[in-house]
């Protein structure tokens, strides 16, 4: 079977993404013509690595990365005339002066490392040079697939950027030759760390619940993958809890004509499944909630290898 | 509550992804204004197709081949200006794109403030200075027009985050007893203990039994402070679905249900916690 990338993404925070990706993945390893990757992109706060963990300890591997670029300041360059701050080399208002030793203060957080003050100073008294942005894990996993995901160092400003590093990663890992679905857990929201995740990906599912801001992110999130022109199917998470919205809801998605990939019932086995640490498929496959990611799975298989 | 108990208040929606705040308060967006975002503007005139500008693009915005005029990529742009500050012959013009927008308006006497990305851009913090320096202008002109401002973030703990914690006086991480809420909270507490801030949590679905006594003993661990708990509660999200806070007038939530007694804890707990800071 050709080999297929997925993205799983979600306009809102905590609608089920992870807890999906897992189950996902749990089903994707005991299908016999299946070969997965999986890859935790939400590189903010990644927790997939707890639901899917190493097979042994030993086996963890660890890789710093050093995408981000940030200024520093060679003091016995400076001849403090102040130009830095005068004709405002920053842009990012990452420079401001002391006064008492007539230097500049380059505020580590702010700086994008565009390099501007660097060139612009005509005592070079700036450099640019790599700091590490995060980490990528990696390790196989106890259900036997590769499992990378990415951390970032927190104050490093640069998400989107480890975010294609994880992706690029997982491409180069031996396994990927053989390897025909690269299931990836993306980031929430819209912005660059989703733009780094949903770029080059063969489908899309974006997951949301029937409440007025679960619209109104799905709406947000369609909008970033159309431009992209990427196929994607829409998973409807608790889409039985009761409320005067859900009609609202239901009648915008039947009158967009956009795809459901699938529904799931609002199911207390998934918040149990998740404090036991496992797939929901795996902890309860008899569970209301675990026969819906069967029939999603089933359904996804259909839409990437058959259609 | 701050505007039930007389405070002047400023909400500001920082969560320029997705921001929400005004669906949950009944209320609709107005007094839009465009964010704009710098682009160069390469004349094509006065270009002498020499590449500095592509040679000092560190993000690599400037596709340059020999004897040909640079393109810009925008998508990569950081727009930091300096292809504009560095061209020899002032060939790169200042020009702006539409990245998003913020919006002022008045909710049931809450003042809000909201940014707002247009979706496929990516650089969201440029929207949260931008309602940055709108905020600067109004403390300013009158520094006792609001008692509190409100800073609601987006998920997760990048730049948008971190500039709006930086901004603020008191952080209050939101978390669930699980082992997701665990490991997502440790990540946003060792950011606001690397920007210097004091932070109390609020556990939500505090109701959720499984992993809650490990949650806990942990937190005391760390010597994490608790501000309050929120069980799960059907009420709560019926008055988010209706976009009625709970704690609204107009709301018909009864004063005896869990989740307004938890708020009205939280909110005690808040005033005792200002008043000490």
């Amino acid at each position: 079977m050709e080999r297929k990338i997925v993205g799983i993404i979600s306009g809102k925070g905590g609608v089920g993404k992870t807890s999906l990706t897992a189950s996902l993945a749990h089903l994707a390893s005991k299908d016999y013509n299946i070969n997965p990757i999986i890859l935790d992109c939400d590189v903010d706060a990644p927790n997939l690595a707890i639901i899917l963990p190493a097979a042994s300890q030993d086996e963890i591997q660890t890789k710093d990365v050093f995408t981000t670029l940030k200024a520093s300041f060679l003091e016995d360059k400076c001849v403090h005339c102040k130009q830095c701050i005068d004709d405002h080399f920053c842009e990012f208002n990452s420079l401001s002066w002391d006064e008492e030793n007539e230097i500049p203060i380059i505020e580590y957080l702010a700086c994008e490392g565009c390099g501007a003050c660097k060139v612009l100073c005509s005592e070079h008294a700036f450099k640019i040079e790599p700091v590490k942005s995060g980490e990528i894990i990696s390790y196989t996993s106890k259900m036997e697939f590769p499992l990378v995901y990415g951390k970032t160092k927190l104050g490093s400003t640069t998400s989107g950027k480890l975010v294609s590093d994880v992706k690029q990663f997982a491409k180069d890992l031996k396994e990927f030759s053989n390897c025909n679905l690269v299931l990836i857990d993306g980031p929430p929201g819209i912005g660059c760390p989703v733009i780094a995740t949903v770029s080059g990906l063969d489908y899309i599912i974006t997951i949301t619940e029937p409440t007025p801001s679960g619209l109104h992110d799905l709406i947000r999130a369609i909008e970033v993958i159309e431009q992209f022109n990427l196929p994607f199917g829409i998973i409807v998470n608790k889409y039985d809890i009761v409320s005067d919205f859900r009609k609202k809801f239901e009648t915008f998605i039947k009158n967009t004509g956009y795809d459901i990939l699938g529904k799931i019932p609002f199911d207390l086995s998934i918040p149990e499944a998740m404090s036991f640490a496992k797939p929901v498929v795996e902890y309860a496959p008899e569970s209301k909630a675990s026969i819906s990611i069967f029939e999603i799975f089933a359904r996804l298989k259909s839409i990437l290898w058959i259609n | 509550m701050f505007k039930n108990h007389g405070y002047k208040v400023l909400l500001i929606d920082g969560d320029v992804e997705n921001p929400n705040t005004y669906l949950l308060l009944g209320g609709k967006l107005k007094n839009e204004v465009a964010v704009p975002f710098f682009r160069p503007k390469i004349i094509k005139e006065e270009c002498t197709k020499c590449g500095i500008c592509a040679e000092n693009c560190t993000a690599h915005a400037l596709l340059y081949v020999k004897d040909s005029y640079p393109i810009p990529m925008l998508a990569v742009c950081s727009g930091c200006k300096l292809c504009y500050k560095i061209c020899p012959v002032n060939a790169i013009e200042e020009d702006y794109n539409v990245i998003g927008w913020t919006y002022k308006t008045k909710i049931n006497k809450i003042s809000l403030m909201v940014g707002e990305l247009k979706p496929s851009e990516a650089r969201s913090a440029a929207i949260i200075e931008s309602l940055f320096e709108d905020l600067d202008y109004i403390i300013k002109e009158n520094p006792n027009k609001y008692d509190i401002i409100i800073l609601d973030t987006a998920p997760g703990a990048h730049c948008d985050v971190e500039l709006l914690i930086k901004r603020a006086d008191i952080v209050i991480p939101v978390t669930e007893p699980t082992k997701f809420g665990m490991m997502d909270l440790i990540r946003i507490i060792d950011l606001i203990t690397l920007l210097g801030k004091k932070y109390k949590v609020i556990v939500n679905r505090s109701s959720l039994l499984g992993f809650k006594e490990e949650f806990l003993k942990e937190l005391e661990n760390k010597k994490i402070d608790i501000l309050g708990d929120i069980p799960l509660d059907n009420e709560i999200l019926a008055s988010y679905c209706q976009g009625v806070p709970i704690m609204d007038e107009k709301s018909k939530y009864s004063i005896n249900g869990a989740g307004y007694i938890a708020f009205q804890q939280i909110f005690e707990n808040l005033l005792k916690w200002m008043d000490n800071l």
